[in-house]
């Protein structure tokens, strides 16, 4: 099947979202090409064994239609009948655009997919990863956004040799730039992440579950509760809204685990829950429970350490 | 100036969902999705500034209508709706579709979203509907300053990004980018004398289709239930031995 992958990138590369769904679409045999949207100059993102086309935008202008007329050209052209694209801020715009373009409503939140014939099936996961739903796209474009970590990155060398298509500029001019600070660990690749939820009572008990991350040269992340409530920036938050995080240790800290969080954190190697409520779900998927007052917990292992 | 703004009613997030055939199955009760509180606030304060009409509108069964009462409870001027059973299990892009024809009532300069629902989450639907109504789509917008000019914020996965709004334009509102406002007596009181009417489905123009076949849903065997210990003081200690044998420490 003829495809195109929405290509991003992070640090001069291809992100590991684009990895994944490169090293699906290998492994499915797919006939398969690249479009990476971005800003950088001289990216890392040609490898020998695909075609990768580089749409240059700028970051002094949001210019998310003429990047879709082309992409909605690219797949006309070419006779592309299945596009993917990761979970992201900027593939979730495109895929929606494109999906209007192409009269052809895209399935989000995909874990899984296979190919039988003319047909692509998809899985997602609900209710909070305790459920698969299966479904088949009847369109002759199956568009596709697929949840980060669904599958293994694609080990592929990459170098600068590629197509580049430049987009003009739009009306709408970006006139200030914020790059969050990435310092210490990441959520989406660190070894061990902290969860805080709302047993922490206050914003400002954060401190003992920060304390505790730099012990353990741990990300911190949370609940959308307390994302909110405004206590964390929405880029920290573990869920279905936010990031989905597979560390070797999860440390869920006052958190009851609605679907929506477990969703984002269940498949975490061990999974480490500290609440009050004996009957919080976060029991049911933790390899071990503490049933106590986080405050009181975590300034104990702080000292202990 | 007029605001449209797109809200939807729920089943109460408290209870699990449960579908029927694939399809959400919805109570006559729903209500208002607490991600829609945070684009409604985003009209009202624009609203204040600019003297604009606030239109909530919204697609699906209506049943009590307590969702939108919610939504007008808030400070929205009146309501629109279609239901239709012939849209039950719409897909995102029909969603839009509908939702972009009812916002041509409006006649909108500015629609305003949450950023995805809480029950269907595809988080497709503010960007769906910018491009079948041909406007710049503002999106996971997370804080919004009103002077002369309204300048926007958007989360972006490097950072965030300052635009100034466009005259006419789609945003989608990320939660906890400005703080919803909770209704007083007075504010409920008003509320029930303000406009909710149902738009017909047929006086709309909807090109999209259905175009995903339902296959099942399967459960998951994945509960651990590992050890669970009751802190009495001294609980600590399993968890600092059990990261030092997980070589965390």
């Amino acid at each position: 099947m003829k495809t195109l992958i929405l290509g991003e990138i992070l640090n001069g590369t291809l992100s590991s979202g684009t990895l994944e769904i490169i090293k699906k679409a290998q492994d499915e045999s797919l006939d398969y090409q690249v479009v990476t949207i971005g800003s950088d100059d001289v990216p890392k993102i040609g490898c020998e064994s695909f075609k990768q086309t580089y749409i240059k935008r700028s970051s002094e202008s949001l210019q998310f239609s003429k990047v879709t007329d082309l992409i909605t050209k690219i797949v006309n052209d070419e006779g592309i009948n299945l596009i993917l694209g990761s979970s992201t801020y900027l593939c979730r715009d495109l895929i929606s655009f494109i999906s209007v373009d192409l009269n052809s409503s895209p399935v989000s939140n995909v874990i899984d997919f296979e190919i039988n014939g003319d047909v692509v099936s998809t899985i997602n996961s609900i209710n909070g990863g305790e459920s698969l739903y299966k479904s088949n796209i009847e369109s002759d474009h199956s568009l596709l956004l697929i949840r980060p970590k669904s599958f293994e990155p694609a080990d592929v060398e990459l170098n600068d040799n590629f197509e580049t298509i430049e987009v003009e500029n739009s009306d709408v001019s970006i006139f200030d730039i914020y790059k969050e600070e990435k310092t210490g660990p990441q959520l989406e690749d660190s070894k061990v992440v902290i969860s805080a939820g709302r047993g922490l009572v206050e914003k400002e008990n954060l401190v003992i579950v920060e304390e505790l991350a730099a012990k353990l040269n741990a990300a911190i992340g949370g609940t959308r509760a307390i994302v909110d409530a405004g206590w964390m920036p929405y880029s920290q938050q573990v869920g279905q809204t936010g990031k989905t995080v597979k560390p070797d240790v999860y440390i869920a800290c006052g958190i009851s685990g609605a679907t929506q969080h477990q969703v984002g954190m269940k498949d975490s190697k061990f999974i480490i829950a500290i609440n009050k409520d004996e009957e919080a779900p976060i029991f049911q998927l933790a390899d071990l429970g503490i049933v106590g007052d986080t405050l009181s917990v975590i300034p104990k292992i702080n000292q202990n350490l | 100036m007029n605001i449209t703004v797109c809200a939807k009613q729920i089943p109460d997030p408290a209870n699990e969902t449960s579908y029927d055939n694939g399809i959400i199955v919805r109570p006559e009760e729903q209500v208002l999705d607490d991600t829609d509180r945070y684009g409604i606030e985003v009209a009202l304060q624009l609203k204040e500034k600019f003297d604009a009409e606030v239109t909530i509108i919204s697609m699906g069964p209506a049943g009590t209508m307590k969702g939108l009462q919610q939504a007008l409870q808030m400070g929205a001027d009146k309501a629109l709706y279609v239901d239709d059973d012939s849209l039950k299990g719409a897909n995102s892009l029909m969603t839009a579709n509908v939702l972009s024809e009812l916002a041509k009532t409006t006649n909108a300069d500015i629609v305003i979203f949450g950023t995805e629902s809480t029950d269907g989450y595809s988080g497709t639907v503010p960007q769906q509907v910018s491009r079948f109504l041909n406007l710049d789509c503002i999106s996971y917008v997370k804080a919004i300053e009103i002077g002369d000019d309204v300048s926007l914020t958007r989360q972006t996965s490097e950072g965030s990004e300052k635009v100034k709004m466009p005259q006419n334009c789609v945003i989608s509102v990320t939660a906890g980018g400005v703080e919803p406002r909770y209704p007083n007596f007075k504010d409920i009181m008003a509320a029930k004398s303000k406009p909710i009417e149902k738009v017909e489905l047929s006086t709309l123009n909807i090109t999209a289709e259905q175009n995903l076949e339902f296959v099942g849903i399967e459960a998951l065997e994945n509960l651990k239930n590992g050890e669970k210990i009751i802190d009495e003081g001294e609980a600590f200690q399993v968890i600092v031995d059990k990261l030092k044998e997980l070589k965390v420490i």
